[in-house]
């Protein structure tokens, strides 16, 4: 079967040098991708290119298929995602919000709009207007902005962020339940490491804007006690000892 | 087209909700119930008829085209992209399955019918109050063709701001920018005459070409080419920038 998602040669710089050099990544169909990395790694600049809102300098993504920068409304009709922060327009409501969104497909009505917001915990809000939200609320909305058009990709950055204990634990159970029964392809970005064990199949480790290592995850937990030990001994191993301190000193 | 049905249709919900809208409206109504009070009273009380009935409608378009709609329309226009772009709610419209240049395009639309709208709202609302002023000397389809008329400058000056707001980054400088130019281009066709018809600010009183019993045919044709000229370059430089934007 074809993957969900290829990236192929991708590399964005900025004008201080940082950015993703020669990125290269693919994604099966119904796997759940971790997109592990410190601050400043590239994690979200790979995302914001994979969702067309930054151009590459070189390479390209394919989702489903498609090329991101040729083809951009067949790539993104199977995608939903929350890149860096949910946007949503503060003085509309959170029903408001998944309207403007639903336009853009065919088949989403009013009953799946409250469909999602049940799923994600926000139904009783939904006449409220976002200005009013807390950061969780605002997550679990884009969660539900998200998942609005049955999308058969998912692209999340950071989507735990600002969740609490019990969102995280719906979160988890939402993204195995897409992933095992609708075969949803996921590529998730977190700092929460331990939610990332739990939740994605592979994992990618990226620093300093290059792909260290890959593994899928049975492997990972078959070789260390944990993917963090994972993620230290790859960074240990691959990164030269000018490019910062030693993430085992740390 | 469903996705620029579905832009367009977001654009204009969107608008429908700003505060900036109502504010719009009232200011409108301000306006031209003062204009109404200033000219009943000239004539009730003091015996000077300034205007007739209809002539009472292009009265109130001669100031609110250079004041208050070129106004609204700059706000709409920058809340469109600056604002967009700064709260990063562009996100939403940008992550969904339509070409930026159909985004754009719902967007310049939308002003569109905004500026359509205010126009309307206005004449219909100067209409109104004129009927307490008698003596008419423009028909009904005199008013109708200035007001109509006056959506052409009023768009060229919307693909203006819109071009500005794609050129600079927040939504102050954007406007600041805006009303520089405005200003600009209105004090070069003050100071310099003879180059004035070049200016596309020259053409927000060109309504007048459409009322009266004489119609300069040759005059409407060259303006409208420049109004042309200034809508598909500004609408094309605009677009361009917006298709570059990173977010």
């Amino acid at each position: 079967m074809d993957p969900a998602i290829v990236i192929s040669q991708l590399s964005k710089q900025y004008k201080n040098k940082r950015g993703i050099t020669d990125l290269n990544i693919e994604v099966a169909r119904g796997e759940v991708y971790g997109f592990l990395g410190p601050n400043g790694a590239g994690k979200t600049t790979a995302m914001k290119v994979m969702t067309g809102l930054m151009s590459p300098d070189s390479g390209d993504v394919y989702i489903n298929g498609y090329s991101i920068t040729e083809r951009y409304p067949l790539a993104m009709a199977g995608v939903g995602c929350i890149i860096e922060s949910v946007a949503m327009f503060p003085y509309l409501t959170a029903r408001d919000n998944m309207r403007m969104c639903a336009r853009f497909y065919d088949g989403i009505d009013d009953k799946r709009i409250d469909e999602c917001l049940e799923l994600t915990g926000m139904l009783r809000f939904k006449n409220e207007k976002i200005r009013n939200y807390s950061l969780g609320m605002r997550q679990r909305m884009g969660i539900a902005l998200a998942i609005l058009s049955r999308p058969s990709v998912l692209i999340l950055d950071e989507p735990l962020n600002g969740l609490d204990v019990e969102g995280m634990v719906e979160m988890r159970r939402l993204i195995g339940r897409l992933a095992e029964e609708e075969q949803t392809t996921f590529f998730i970005s977190s700092h929460l490491i331990h939610d990332v064990e739990l939740t994605c199949t592979k994992v990618g480790i990226l620093y300093e804007g290059r792909l260290l290592a890959e593994a899928g995850m049975d492997e990972v937990l078959a070789n260390y006690s944990s993917l963090e030990n994972y993620y230290l001994s790859e960074v240990d191993d691959n990164v030269k000892p000018e490019s910062g301190v030693s993430q085992r000193a740390v | 087209m469903s996705s620029l049905k579905a832009a367009y249709l977001n654009e204009l919900y969107k608008i429908s909700k700003r505060k900036k809208i109502v504010v719009a409206a009232i200011l409108s109504v301000a306006a031209i119930g003062i204009a109404g009070l200033i000219v009943s009273s000239l004539k009730n009380f003091a015996g000077i008829n300034v205007v007739g009935s209809s002539e009472f409608a292009i009265l109130v378009l001669s100031v609110l085209n250079y004041t208050l709609l070129p106004l609204f329309t700059a706000f709409i226009c920058i809340d469109m992209f600056s604002s967009e772009f700064v709260e990063q709610t562009i996100k939403m419209t940008l992550t969904r399955p339509v070409s930026r240049f159909l985004v754009y395009l719902s967007k310049v639309l939308a002003a569109a019918t905004f500026i359509l709208a205010n126009l309307l709202f206005v004449m219909l609302l100067s209409l109104i109050l004129s009927v307490m002023i008698g003596g008419s000397q423009l028909s009904l389809s005199d008013v109708i063709g200035a007001y109509l008329s006056s959506f052409f400058p009023l768009m060229v000056l919307a693909l203006m701001v819109m071009f500005i707001a794609n050129l600079t980054r927040g939504t102050v400088s954007a406007f600041m920018l805006s009303v520089l130019v405005y200003i600009v281009f209105l004090g070069l066709g003050f100071f310099w005459p003879n180059a004035e018809s070049f200016f596309f600010t020259s053409t927000l009183d060109w309504y007048i070409l459409f009322t009266g019993t004489f119609v300069n045919v040759q005059k409407i044709f060259r303006l409208s080419l420049i109004l042309l000229g200034y809508g598909i370059a500004l609408f094309s430089a605009g677009y361009a920038l917006f298709d570059r934007r990173q977010i």
